[in-house]
């Protein structure tokens, strides 16, 4: 599986510094991906976390991510002086949607409309093993 | 992630390495870039009394070829490898999978021997050898003596390395003139190590037809196979893209595949397939010049 573009718009209001903000954009965008394609706690019988390192746990890394085109609306707000709002998760919250929307829209040939979070390729195998039997 | 307490040795030639071997027996373990066997005292799944760090030894470093192959040092890192104009002109295959292992530092400080010699069911090199059909030298007290790949690998983490001995070099043959190789895998997304890793080594007749192929297989079963049922489909004839996909999708037939929460074992029969197909494709384009 490949992304092969990621576009985001995002409206923060007036950037006071842009980089930072492109930066904690870049970082939420990362962490919804992860939870999309990658990021699950797994327990055996017993509770028994199976997956209690970076051994075997996975997490997004830049080597797997593709190149984040970022745009921006400016609306500033009036709740405060300087007109800039937050943007800590908004990466975050749009990117997860985003890439399972995507994978699913990849599907749709086969008539897979849903798969279980994180869409690992087994899972997507089985989707379309299923799909096909 | 602490390991246990253990002493730490290390001889400044082959013969005082083996000495240490031979004097601490099964307490001791020899240390090469440590990048297995470190992780695995941490995780207390091992706790040797002794490590014999053989860096100190000159010679067991290094890439030299002669007219039909090129013999690599037990202690030639990963990134040596990578990054060798020799290996990459030889055996492509060899090169690739030196790529794919790990991250920078783990190909900094690891070794071709020190991987070979753990025998870690997932690791790249054993899917290379067996399919380049590399020949290792193993050194004890007795002196040298020559394991062929398909002997080396007998089970999980198990090879044929006897008690005290060293894995000290690996020789491999060049590719044939009309020949070449491919190493693929499908990484496990947290570790990088392969839940299938295939490698084609092949060599075409004057009529492109294929005279000999050797598909090697990791990350599948509990140690390294080759995938004979798919070399010999393709034996004797001349290659396409279906025939090479029809016969390697066999490559997993019939294995008795590892399942776990990478994979599950039929998913891993079919990455084998895929997988093989899609480097013995890539072997086969290198060989015929397309």
């Amino acid at each position: 599986m490949e992304i092969l573009r990621y576009v985001a718009v995002d409206d923060v209001g007036n950037m006071i510094n842009p980089l930072l903000v492109h930066g904690q954009i870049h970082g939420g965008i990362a962490q919804g991906m992860g939870q999309a394609l990658e990021e699950e706690m797994l327990y055996g019988e017993g509770g028994q976390p199976l997956n209690a390192s970076f051994m075997h746990y996975a997490l997004p890394k830049a080597n797997r991510l593709p190149r984040f085109e970022l745009l921006h609306t400016t609306t500033p707000t009036d709740v405060n002086p300087l007109g800039a709002k937050g943007v800590g998760e908004a990466g975050t919250i749009g990117s997860t949607p985003a890439v399972v929307n995507a994978v699913l829209d990849a599907l749709s040939p086969f008539g897979i409309t849903h798969i279980d979070m994180p869409l690992r390729p087994e899972r997507v195998w089985r989707a379309i093993a299923e799909k096909r039997a | 992630m602490i390991p246990a307490s253990f002493d730490y040795v290390r001889p400044q030639s082959l013969e005082d390495a083996l000495a240490r071997l031979g004097e601490h027996g099964d307490d001791a373990r020899v240390l090469a870039g440590g990048h297995s066997l470190l992780p695995v005292m941490k995780a207390r799944l091992a706790d040797p009394g002794v490590l014999v760090d053989i860096a100190g030894i000159e010679g067991l470093s290094g890439i030299s070829e002669s007219e039909d192959g090129i013999t690599i040092g037990a202690m030639t890192t990963h990134a040596e490898i990578e990054s060798s104009d020799i290996v990459q002109g030889r055996c492509r295959s060899l090169a690739e999978a030196a790529a794919a292992i790990g991250d920078v530092q783990v190909r900094n400080r690891g070794t071709l021997g020190g991987s070979l010699a753990h025998a870690d069911p997932a690791a790249d090199y054993p899917a290379v050898v067996l399919a380049a059909n590399a020949e290792i030298t193993v050194t004890g007290a007795d002196g040298e003596r020559v394991v062929a790949a398909d002997d080396f690998f007998t089970g999980t983490y198990e090879t044929a390395l006897g008690a005290g001995e060293i894995l000290t070099s690996v020789r491999i043959r060049s590719s044939a003139a009309r020949g070449s190789s491919a190493y693929l895998k499908a990484a496990q997304q947290a570790s990088g190590f392969a839940v299938c890793g295939v490698a084609a080594r092949l060599a075409l007749d004057a009529d492109g037809a294929v005279e000999r192929i050797r598909v090697g297989v990791t990350g599948v079963a509990a140690s390294a196979y080759r995938a004979t049922s798919v070399e010999d489909a393709l034996t004797g004839a001349a290659p396409s893209a279906e025939s090479i996909r029809k016969a390697a999708a066999t490559a997993g037939e019939g294995v008795d595949a590892l399942d776990d929460f990478y994979a599950g074992a039929d998913f891993r029969r079919h990455l084998a397939g895929v997988y093989a197909a899609r480097a013995i494709g890539k072997a086969w384009i290198r060989a015929s010049g397309k």
